[in-house]
């Protein structure tokens, strides 16, 4: 239950974010006061770092702890700056809004779990060092989140011409199959920026990595997952065609696949 | 100083200490007028055994058997030895001829699921148009830590657009045709060319003085050089790969 109240929190909050991002940048955001994130790394970041996350991403972040040895997917390896999880355009660095909703939901189908058991002062102070890794943080900045519009009502020609465009217009199955599976054609030889195997998601098992609101598979594809094959689809569609898309996407859900 | 503050001004929110600090810009080039520069002209030759490039990437393509290359990563031509696709530059050089970017974008094209040009040399700034002229989803992925990254879905007659500040020698793919790459070679000085189906290339209005020559191919590696150039005078130099 902490988890949807926190979930709602943030989605709020990046809501608000979206509307004002383009008057905000250069500007302290506006939004600060619902979250604060320290923008130094200090004391309490090193020492929750240490205890917390390097036995899986390493004490120079490079992913390489030493629980991390034979684990798929690897923990991240923070030197690149390639985050999965973004509000922004393809490539672009995460804001620290973004980074603060994935330590805390956590990476479901992996073992990097939602990190609520700790304050929210400890998981806002990891994010300082986590950039640190990076000479992207020193040399980029994070876009603008992208417009996310308002939700289209799902009903059942929105779920078919979003059938249209995950078949005929943008060929999703080619990775993630016909059924949503991830077993479609080019899923085999998948691998991410890291030269390690990933698999296109299997849509079927409903647990999304990055959120299963319709806001966050619409993000998804949207953005794009940094650091791995699945694309941003940016270019190519209109905001309703993205909501026609996305409930096609959820529509491939087999609930009796989600109990299990 | 006067990139410095183009690029504040792109960079409008990064902070201060990034902007001064030196070696993320390698902002080491002055632009002067050059009056009597000289000229090289040059080749570049692999003279390695030509019969084990096999695989034959053009094959369905109807091109004359001549101008079908054994592979694309390694084109040789069977007349000169030369060596095509090869990007040659000057290292060392901290003063020269105005970079000037173009305001015509370069190209890279995907046709029949293949990156056309293979290689592309361009200025640091300058903005490369992607298109994707197949009728069928291609991506275009890029891995880069300085020039933002970029990994687009682009269906056909999609053109994208990226711009490209930082000297890096990039690697685009599509994950969905993995047989097929391109290189970018960003590069931060004007004085470089790229091979043609010969091997040649030029490079003009260098100033006088003595200069480290260098050439990649993605396949044979780097060849170093150090060539004197004299004012107004055309000096020949020939880079030579062995057998790799
Ligand atoms: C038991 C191992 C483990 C521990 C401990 C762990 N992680 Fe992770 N983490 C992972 C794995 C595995 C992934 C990659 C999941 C994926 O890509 O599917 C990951 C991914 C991430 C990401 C990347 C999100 C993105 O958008 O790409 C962040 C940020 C992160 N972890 C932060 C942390 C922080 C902060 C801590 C400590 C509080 C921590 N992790 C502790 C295993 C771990
Ligand atoms: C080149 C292969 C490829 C194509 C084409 C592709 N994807 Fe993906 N997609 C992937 C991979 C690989 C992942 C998993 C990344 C991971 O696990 O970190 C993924 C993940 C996703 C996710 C995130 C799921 C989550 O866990 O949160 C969504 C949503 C998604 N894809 C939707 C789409 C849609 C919609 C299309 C078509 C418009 C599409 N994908 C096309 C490879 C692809």
């Amino acid at each position: 239950m902490k988890h949807k109240a926190l979930l709602n929190k943030v989605g709020l909050w990046s809501a608000t974010a979206a509307a004002s991002a383009a008057l905000v940048i250069g500007i302290a955001p506006i939004t600060a006061k619902a979250l604060t994130i320290p923008t130094e790394v200090t004391e309490e970041g090193k020492n929750t770092y240490k205890k917390y996350c390097s036995p899986c991403h390493g004490e120079e972040g490079k992913g390489d702890g030493p629980l991390a040895r034979s684990m798929l997917p690897k923990p991240r390896d923070f030197t690149r700056g390639a985050y999965k999880f973004r509000t922004t355009p393809s490539g672009s660095l995460p804001t620290d809004e973004d980074m603060y909703r994935t330590i805390s939901y956590g990476v479901p189908n992996s073992t990097m779990i939602p990190w609520d058991i700790l304050t929210e002062e400890q998981r806002t102070s990891v994010i300082p060092l986590l950039k640190s890794f990076s000479e992207a943080f020193e040399v980029r900045k994070p876009e603008a989140p992208v417009d996310v519009g308002l939700e289209v009502r799902p009903t059942e020609k929105t779920v078919a011409d979003g059938k249209k465009i995950y078949e005929e217009k943008l060929e999703c199955w080619k990775c993630h199959g016909v059924e949503g599976r991830g077993d479609g054609p080019s899923a085999a030889e998948q691998e991410d920026d890291f030269g390690f195997p990933i698999k296109p998601f299997d849509f079927t098992t409903g647990k999304f990595k990055g959120g299963n609101s319709s806001r966050d598979v619409y993000l998804r594809f949207t953005t794009g997952l940094n650091g791995t094959p699945m694309p941003s689809f940016a270019k190519e569609l209109t905001d309703e065609q993205r909501w026609y898309l996305t409930h096609y996407v959820i529509s491939l859900i087999k609930p009796e696949e989600t109990s299990k | 100083m006067k990139q410095l503050l183009l690029l504040c001004a792109f960079f409008g929110f990064l902070n201060w200490n990034v902007i001064s600090s030196e070696d993320t810009l390698a902002d080491n080039y002055t632009e002067v007028e050059v009056k009597d520069g000289g000229t090289v002209v040059g080749n570049v030759k692999y003279m390695g055994d030509l019969t084990t490039l096999s695989l034959n990437l053009y094959a369905e393509w109807e091109l004359p058997e001549i101008s079908k290359t054994a592979t694309e990563k390694l084109i040789v031509s069977m007349v000169n030895h030369g060596l095509k696709y090869a990007v040659v530059s000057i290292t060392d050089i901290t003063h020269g001829k105005k970079k000037v970017i173009p305001t015509i974008h370069p190209i890279i094209d995907q046709q029949r699921n293949t990156f056309i040009p293979h290689v592309t040399a361009i200025i640091s700034g300058t903005a490369i148009d992607i298109l994707n002229g197949d009728e069928e989803l291609h991506t275009v992925h890029t891995r880069t830590i300085k020039n933002q990254p970029f990994n687009l879905g682009t269906t056909y007659k999609q053109r994208i657009s990226k711009t490209f500040e930082y000297p890096e020698t990039i690697k685009l793919t599509c994950d969905l045709h993995k047989k097929s790459y391109a290189w970018i070679v960003v590069l931060d000085n004007p004085y470089f060319d790229i091979t043609d189906k010969n091997g040649y290339f030029e490079i003009c209005d260098i100033p006088p003085g003595t200069y480290k020559f260098q050439v990649w191919h993605e396949e044979l590696g780097k060849l170093e050089k150090e060539v004197k150039i004299n004012p107004k005078e055309t000096s020949n130099i020939e880079f030579i790969y062995s057998q790799y």
